[in-house]
């Protein structure tokens, strides 16, 4: 009996070292910031019309995106549901890479599709401009769209067929399916994208600080980027800093609250039974799907031509090999030490959850994403400063890029592997207990379980991994280079040819990931 | 003998108290409308309900202090019985401190009908298939007190027969202390020695 407490207890003291290093992380960095200064935040700023008018539209930008998103992305789950359409599966992979397609490629193919030389520009009219508050919200849509429609999609998966089969009963008209059926089983997953696509959008940088510009046109995150670039104004920063982090915290713990994620599910629904839908609707989801096709391929087949337009001949290949190298090194170091941390952290929430302590659970699930609320570059900033001191961060800043990298994708692997481990424990805990299943036993009882999630997981962060330029942007050196900062420099001095080709290799490499992952997931 | 003593457990804002004990071997019938708290009773037997007053005895040693994983008890839940993702057989496997009785196994699944079954997974299984593959399991572990709660419910009258008929022979075979959750006065009559009626 002491033998398995104290198995119990380790497990525990694991998981809650995993959250405090990651706190310690964001509150060395909040340190840094203050230390180097010796000044707090400078809270006049507040008052500020400079501030205000970034507050401002940070919020609408963030809400427009989320709005957009989802109500396009709604639809495009519905056809799917409903249409027994082609394709369905290499579509659903589409969206995956769509949502972590580097920042800088879908840029670059954005730029090619609808900037000033645009091919699709001429059709816009004179007026058009993809700088600003347009290009700022196609970018966020693009990138958060497909996976919404993968969220809803599984929402909509999750309703049994004995509801449907009620309905046909019950003669329900289309209203009535859409309003006592469909509605309730999106109603959770609505509310929580909700909050996590404003979250992200909310905390943009890279795509804002490409696509926008000026008072008018940036983010907190990026306002902190310039505080700390062109001024190093820390207590401007620090202002910001803070601002974003109590709101876009606020809100995430609002969701969380309010949100209810379906890991009730269970396994044991089958699903062999939708209702037919009529022709006309049939036609209008076929249509919804051959749009949403066209969008999300439209960027990334623009690159192409971008190709053609110098000549790549004097351009050497193996000027791509060790940035590639690089990226792919480290995207596999961070994101495998980023899902083992994810996993240990959610050892004491599902326990507190297990033992009914919801607001303990509430906590720890907000510290062990705070990550992705928390401003990247105050993190990065911060820890930079903190540590100059005591290492040679131009030849090892390598390692706080890995740290970095990996505190930031911690929260996607918590939020993904979080819904099917507690759906793991709902449904299976006290038949565990009550079969007094070994600790080996219980990993080789809860390990098939877990691993399609565990493969998507993964797959998931060492893509987001892989694309990652917000960190690197300020410690990248020229003894290592990665794809992304290599993108960004080549963009930078309009190398369009060059940055179209390493934009292409990147992508390549994630789609591969997602096909290979996507296979293995499907074989588990 | 297992004794329940004074015991008392709050749910929704009810008290609910039982009193009872159980010879060893034998089969007990428990019976009562619905909510009047039969299931709550084998949770709190199986360490997953924490009662507010009162005791359990094994053998006269309380039960209190142990967690569900050290009572020696096998329950049979009345869903949920069987891991989705594995198959029949490891399903079976499972639940024996060493190496499961290979051949009690194969001679259960024989008798109730489910031995072609074993390589299958469970979601492709009826709801009656599934619930006879769990009271093998439930039975055949090595715990001296079973708890089922709505064992038969889902199974056709000439599987109810099957079942029961196997379920007391192995019981007594093994001198199980058994108690049984049922709203059925057939299982009663083919099963229990003794019956009480709760509420």
């Amino acid at each position: 009996m002491i033998l398995s407490r104290l198995k119990h207890h380790s497990d525990t003291v694991a998981g809650l070292t995993s959250l405090a290093a990651m706190v310690l992380i964001s509150v060395a960095a909040f340190y840094g910031l203050i230390g180097f200064s010796g000044q707090g935040a400078d809270w006049q700023l507040l008052s500020d019309n400079y501030y205000q008018s970034i507050l401002l539209f940070s919020i609408k930008q963030a809400a427009l995106s989320m709005l957009l998103a989802l109500l396009l992305a709604w639809p495009v789950a519905r056809a799917l549901y409903y249409g027994r359409l082609p394709f369905q599966h290499s579509f659903l992979s589409l969206c995956i890479l769509c949502f972590v397609m580097p920042t800088l490629v879908l840029i670059t193919g954005l730029v090619a599709l609808l900037g000033r030389d645009g091919l699709l520009t001429p059709l816009l009219g004179e007026s058009w401009n993809l700088y600003g508050l347009n290009g700022i919200l196609i970018a966020h849509i693009y990138l958060n769209l497909p996976f919404a429609v993968r969220v809803l999609l599984q929402a909509l998966h999750n309703i049994p067929d004995l509801s449907w089969k009620l309905a046909v009963q019950l003669k329900f008209s289309p209203w009535q399916r859409l309003r006592l059926i469909e509605l309730p089983a999106l109603r959770g997953a609505f509310l929580q994208l909700s909050g996590f696509i404003f979250v992200l959008c909310f905390n943009s940088f890279a795509v804002v600080l490409a696509l926008g510009g000026g008072p008018r046109a940036t983010t907190l995150e990026v306002a902190i980027y310039q505080a700390l670039k062109y001024d190093f104004n820390i207590p401007e920063a620090l202002t910001l800093a803070w601002s974003q982090l109590l709101i876009a915290g606020a809100l995430f713990l609002l969701i969380a609250r309010a949100g209810r994620s379906n890991w009730l599910a269970v396994d044991t629904l089958s699903h062999q039974f939708t209702p037919q839908p009529g022709l006309f609707s049939q036609w209008g989801h076929r249509a919804v799907y051959l749009l949403s096709w066209l969008g999300m391929l439209l960027p990334m087949l623009a690159l192409i031509p971008g190709l053609y337009q110098s000549d790549l001949s004097r351009f050497s290949l193996s000027a791509l090999v060790q940035p590639t190298l690089t990226s792919l090194v480290l995207a596999l170091v961070s994101a495998s030490t980023a899902i083992t941390l994810a996993w240990l952290m959610l050892i004491p929430i599902r326990q507190a959850r297990l033992q009914q302590h919801n607001r303990r659970a509430m906590v720890l699930e907000w510290l062990s994403t705070h990550s992705l609320v928390a401003p990247a570059m105050v993190i990065s900033v911060g820890l930079y400063i903190l540590l100059l001191p005591h290492f040679d961060l131009d030849h090892h800043g390598i390692w706080l890029v890995l740290l970095l990298n990996c505190a930031l994708v911690v929260p996607y692997a918590v939020q993904q592997l979080r819904p099917r481990l507690l759906q793991y424990d709902a449904q299976y805990q006290h038949l565990s207990q009550n079969l007094k299943l070994s600790r080996r036993q219980r990993w080789w009882v809860e390990w098939p379980f877990i691993k399609p999630t565990f493969i998507s997981t993964f797959a998931l962060i060492l893509l987001l991994a892989l694309g990652d330029v917000a960190i690197i942007s300020i410690f990248g050196s020229d003894d290592w280079t990665t794809l992304p900062l290599l993108i960004y420099s080549y963009a930078g001095s309009y190398r369009i040819a060059e940055a179209s080709l390493a934009s292409l290799l990147l992508l390549l490499i994630c789609a591969l990931i997602v096909w290979a992952f996507e296979r293995a997931r499907h074989h588990a | 003998m297992l004794e329940v003593d004074h015991l008392a457990i709050e749910r929704d804002g009810t008290l609910l108290q039982y009193q009872l004990s159980v010879a060893t071997g034998e089969i007990l019938a428990i019976q009562g409308r619905s909510g009047v708290g039969k299931s709550t009773l084998l949770s709190a037997l199986a360490g997953f309900v924490a009662p507010c007053q009162g005791d359990m005895r094994w053998q006269g040693q309380s039960l209190l202090g142990l967690p569900a994983e050290q009572r020696p008890v096998s329950m049979l839940f009345q869903d949920h019985n069987l891991f989705e993702h594995l198959s029949v057989r490891e399903n079976l496997q499972l639940g024996f401190s060493g190496k499961a009785p290979a051949e009690a196994l194969n001679a259960a699944s024989v008798a109730l009908q489910v031995s072609d079954l074993l390589d299958k997974k469970p979601p492709t299984l009826s709801g009656g298939q599934r619930q006879r593959i769990a009271i093998i399991r439930t039975l055949l572990r090595p715990e001296p007190i079973v708890l089922l709660d709505e064992p038969f419910a889902e199974l056709d009258p000439s599987t109810r027969q099957l079942a029961t008929s196997w379920t007391l022979h192995s019981a007594r075979a093994q001198q199980k202390t058994v108690l049984l959750v049922t709203h059925q006065q057939e299982d009663v009559t083919r099963l229990a020695d003794r019956a009480i009626e709760l509420g």
